[in-house]
Formats: C-alpha cells, structure tokens, sequence
C-alpha cells in the first residue's frame, strides 16, 4: 500500500494511483488560535442536529447581510480536498481530536471518524457568498420548476415527503447552493461576521483575509484557492488600465490598486499572466485555419448562411446540453438531500428503539435516561455503524443485484 | 461497464487538454474489488479515501483554472463585440460590407464555441460527479460501509460542483448571442430536410472538437440515464427531451482523432 505514496499525480484514466497530499503542517497555518476558539463555541452552541444542507438553509441569516451586485472572491484554505477529516480539526485546539502532526501517516488515525463529520456538516453554508450569487441563481430556479415537477413525478417511489423537499427546494432554489468547502471557510466567516464595512467587496474577501492569514506574511507557500468572479476580474481589469494596461501593469502595482483584502500578488501574478495570454495569443489553428479559409473564399451570402447555420445548430445543441445539465445537477441535490433526510429519519428511529430498550432492560432513574448533547454525538456514533448494515440494505432493490456497471 | 465505458468514450471526444482531468473511474473500481469484502479493513479505507481526495482535488484545481479563463474571455469577448459594433457604427469608420461580414461571423463563431467550452466544463463536472457518486455506491455494496452519503456530502460542496457561476455566464453568453444576431435566435430555415442537411454537413465539418464534445456528452447523457440496471432510489430518471431527432441526426461518425 506504500505505493500510493510514492507515485506522481498524472491524472489520466489508466494512470497509476495518485500520491497522498503533502502533510497538513504545511497547509494549515497554526495562526487560527483566536478564531478558532471562536469557532468552538459556536460548535457548542449549534446542538449537534442533522445535517443542514444547502437548501434547508436558514433564511434568517441571509436576510440581513447586503446583497449586491459583487460577488464574493471565495479563497478556500485547502487547496487540498481533505476528507480526513481529523485534519480540519487541527485548528481546534479545544477538541479531543487527534493533533495535526500525529495525522498524515499513521494509519490508526486515519480511521473513519463520523463524528467530527457530523460537526463538520453542521456548519450553515456561508450565507455571505449565496446572497451575492442569488440574483443570477433565481433567473435558473423559475426555469426549472416546471421541469422539476415533471421529474418528481417519476420519483414518486420516494416517500411523500418528496413533494415537501420540492416545495422547498424551489423556493430555497434561489438560495445560494454554492458553499466554500466546509473546513475552512466558516470558519473564516464566523469571525468576521460581526463587522461591517461599507464597500461589499471588502466585506466579502474579509473572508478570504481570514482563509488564508498567511497570505501577506509569507510568499505563499499555501496555494489558497481563488475563484475569481466576474466583478473581481471588472475590478482587476480596471487597476490594469490605470496602470496603463496589461503589458506594463505589475502584479504588486495591481495588487495595491485593487485594493482587495486577501487578494495575494500570487494571485494577481498567476491572473494577470493568464490575462495577457488571452489578450494576445494568437488566434487558435483551428480557428486561424478555418478562417483562411473563409477569407480565400468569396464570402458569397451562400456560404454566409450556411456557417450561420451550422453555428446555429451548434448553439442549440449546447443549449440542451447545458438546460439538461442543470436540470441532473439539481435531481442531484435532491436525492442527496432525501438520503440525508431519510438517514435523519432512520437514525432518529433507531435512538429512540435504544431509549426504549435501554429503559426496559434496566431500572435506569429518569435522569440519567435522557441523552444529554455530549452522549448524543456518541450515541448516534454508535448507532451509524450499527444501523450502517441494516441500511445499505435497505438501499438496494432486490432485484438489483448484479455485481457490475 | 456501462458509465465506465461511456467515461471512457466521452475522454475521448473531450478536448485534448482535458484528457486527463476526468476521474480515473477504471482505477479506482479496480480498488474497490481488491478490497476485501469480508475484511475491510480501516487502512483500506483511508486508502480509498486518500484517492478519492486527490482525484477531488485535481477536478478542483481545473476546474476553478477553467472558470477563471472563462471569466476573463468573456470580458475579452465583450469588448471585443463593443469595438467591432463601434467600428461598424454610425460613429465609426465604416469598412466594407465583406469585411463587416467576416468579423460577424466570426464574432458569431467565437461567441458559440466559448458558449460550448462552458457547457462542457459544466459537464465535465457533472460527469465526475457521477462517476464519484457510483464508485461509492461501489464501494459501500463492497464493503457494507456506509461511506457514501456523508462523502458525497462534502463533494457537494466543493468547487468543481458548484457550478453557478459558470452556468451564469453560459446564459449570459446566450444572451449576448441573441442581443449580437437577433435574427439567429429564429427558427431558421423552415425546410426541415434542409435543417437536418445542415445538421449534418455540420457534423461532417466539425473539426470542431467543441461541438463534437458537446454532441457526445448529449449522446452520453441520454444513453446513460436510459435505464440503468441498478436503478435505486439515488438513481436519476431517463431523460425525456422532446428534441431527440436532433440528436439522433446529430449522430457521429466513428470518431475521428482529434489532435
């Protein structure tokens, strides 16, 4: 099993496996000490309750924060998809979990935690980015709706609380579905919640100060991942120009004009080199080859036509393709969401079966019969991996059994 | 075999940059059967997940590379369509009608192929996700583990999934197309037969990766949700779109490779 450690990434289907991320030392600053004592509270705040998804979302907390036409740039601490999650758990020194240096290799810690999991879920997804992303999402949500209750129909092996989740998910639809990976950027957000600045812009990549503390100390080790949105790029494209554009802008003069919290040079130097490539490569062979050949041509209203016409069809296949893209995306959701809905349900079962049990079998007195928050997490630890067995067999159809697809 | 191969034809297809990116689908299924079943143990677990997390991060890391090419092309492109309509303007020096007509058309041709890359950067996302989504049911049925819902969980929200903004732009770009070339958006000719021609010739002509991509992922869509013999309660509906006869003409030859 050492040879998953030692091979390069290529990536490609037949491709020996890929490495294990570099250790999480690097990664995670250990700077996150104020904020993440912040955050622990929160965590003893929330109770441990199921899992809040993107659409059951809290309503209340994206109504008072600004919208506006500016997007938030999201910067993610991890460039690293961690699913281990005991990592994310690193900054949190007020946790029983195990520390960051004891994570990257031995394999006893890498045991599946569903604990830690369950808190991980349970952050609200950050309100801040949905709201700035809602306007473009509610043109999709009235759409779709249409479509997505013909295909409700056709689920209706689902229970019937199917129909609910539709209700809501239309309405929450406009609800921002995007969510910053969830170890690092509440975190970030939760800090920063309480300030409030006048330019949205700086409001929104505060966040993304707090992602990535390291960014102006250092000369980015950590590979934050940016996305840049439109309105960043506006912002970006405009310091070029006053700087007297692309070709004698510099990344730090850029940087220092934008203005953008969070925003490093690294970033700004990757962006502006890409930038300038779209500015001035040149045109692409196949296209500089089809368009010799549309220049020798007499551009006859025949040939005209027929180009208009091939591109038209072009455009409405990707039209489809895109409308039924959307459409599998949002199915998608919806069935992770009724899995979880339905795990909720099954689980919430099961505890109370315990309760019964547990109250049966032994003269317990009243107090000590009632799951305290701390037992809870335990006990629905429990019963995941006792009621795991019971429910992937429940999961599959009978007939259904073959071994390939 | 089924999505594994449709995978596979789709890489294919795919514009050779990409080739690589998608998830290593084979790989990983192979994995997935070395593990035993009466056994599992934790390391093997962790070892999956190891993998899992890097094919994650590598759609990650091209896919927010991608988006941010696009954002910065569409502005290019927008500025683009600004200086041509000035020039051709009544305030602008007015070149001739041919030289008007080439750079139309070739605006046009931009704006539809840079519509195509996004949609197709939606469907490569899609389509990992997809792949991800089986190869945990895979595993789950394997191993009697119940990995896969809250995996699934977080893949949801990471960037490679979180297409809106993409798909923002996609409409944008349509509406760009429509507000350029108002007439395009019509129904074109009313000559059904010669529609299909041109469909074909079309087809025929299209060196066009993009477009072929776009055809194929279509193709692979429809034929994938066209029943699936595990069909399950996480299992998505046949697709049902009415527009299917373009489709069909829209079949491609065996496909030509594309370098």
């Amino acid at each position: 099993m050492n040879q998953f450690h030692n091979q390069r990434i290529t990536g490609s289907v037949s491709s020996p496996l890929p490495i294990i991320p570099s250790p999480i030392e690097e990664r995670y600053p250990k700077t996150l000490d104020s904020q993440s004592f912040f955050l622990e509270r929160e965590l003893r705040s929330n109770p441990v309750n199921p899992v809040q998804t993107p659409f059951v979302s809290n309503n209340g907390i994206f109504g008072p924060l600004p919208s506006s036409d500016l997007d938030a740039a999201y910067i993610s601490e991890s460039s690293n998809f961690n699913a281990s999650y005991p990592s994310s758990y690193s900054s949190y020194p007020g946790t029983d979990q195990p520390s960051v240096s004891n994570y990257p290799k031995e394999s006893t810690e890498l045991a599946w935690h569903p604990e830690p999991l369950q808190r991980v879920l349970d952050y609200p997804d950050n309100p801040n980015f949905g709201n700035n992303l809602s306007h473009g999402v509610n043109v999709m949500a009235s759409d779709e709706i249409n479509k997505q209750s013909e295909w409700s129909d056709l689920m209706d092996f689902m229970n019937g609380n199917w129909g609910e989740l539709q209700g809501d998910t239309n309405t929450t639809e406009s609800k921002p579905e995007v969510a910053l990976p969830a170890d690092q950027a509440p975190t970030s957000f939760s800090v920063h919640h309480p300030q409030t600045h006048p330019s949205v812009p700086s409001n929104s990549n505060d966040l993304s100060a707090v992602a990535s503390p390291s960014s102006s100390a250092t000369a980015a080790p950590i590979k934050a991942r940016m996305r840049w949105t439109p309105e960043l790029h506006e912002r970006f494209v405009e310091a070029v120009n006053q700087l007297g554009g692309s070709e004698k802008a510099t990344p730090k003069g850029v940087l220092k004009l934008m203005k953008v919290e969070g925003l490093t040079i690294y970033h700004v130097k990757s962006h502006l080199q890409k930038y300038r490539t779209a500015r001035y490569k040149p045109e692409s062979s196949e296209e500089q080859r089809v368009i010799q050949v549309e220049e020798t041509k007499s551009l006859d209203l025949k040939t005209v036509t027929e180009i208009n016409e091939a591109l038209r069809v072009q455009m409405e296949v990707q039209k489809q393709l895109h409308e039924q893209l959307e459409i599998q995306r949002k199915l998608q959701l919806q069935i992770e969401e009724q899995g979880r809905y339905l795990q909720m349900m099954f689980e919430n079962q099961n505890k109370s079966i315990h309760k019964l049990k547990e109250s049966a079998s032994l003269e317990i007195p009243i107090d000590r019969m009632e799951i305290s928050e701390k037992d809870h997490s335990e006990t629905e630890n429990h019963l995941h991996d006792k009621g795991a067995a019971e429910e992937v067999s429940k999961n599959k159809m009978p007939k259904n059994d073959d071994g390939k697809i | 075999m089924k999505f594994g191969k449709r995978l596979k034809k789709q890489i294919e297809e795919t514009l050779p940059e990409w080739r690589d990116k998608f998830l290593s689908y084979k790989d990983l299924k192979k994995l997935v059967r070395l593990i035993s079943a009466t056994h599992p143990s934790p390391d093997a677990e962790s070892e999956f997940i190891c993998l899992l997390d890097s094919e994650i991060d590598k759609f990650n890391a091209f896919f927010v590379e991608q988006e941010e090419e696009f954002v910065i092309r569409k502005k290019e492109l927008q500025e683009r369509i600004k200086m041509v309509t000035e020039i051709f303007g009544p305030a602008g020096s007015r070149p001739s009608e041919a030289e008007y007509t080439t750079a139309m058309t070739r605006i046009r041709k931009e704006i539809v192929n840079f519509h195509g890359e996004m949609v197709l950067l939606v469907n490569y996302s899609n389509i990992n996700y997809t792949g991800l989504a089986k190869i945990l049911k895979k595993y789950d049925k394997r191993t009697g583990a119940v990995l896969r819902l809250p995996f699934i969980e977080k893949v949801l929200q990471q960037p490679f999934f979180t297409t809106e903004l993409i798909s923002r732009l996609v409409k944008e770009c349509e509406d760009m197309m429509d507000s350029v070339f108002p007439s395009a958006a019509a129904g074109g000719t009313a000559d059904q037969a010669a529609e299909m021609r041109e469909a074909e010739s079309a087809v025929a002509a299209a060196e066009q990766s993009i477009f072929r991509n776009a055809v194929a992922a279509l193709v692979t869509m429809h034929e994938l949700r066209n029943g699936s013999s595990t069909y399950g309660q996480f299992s998505l509906p046949p697709l049902g779109s009415p527009d299917s006869d373009l489709l069909q003409s829209l079949q491609l030859p065996s496909p030509i490779p594309i370098q």
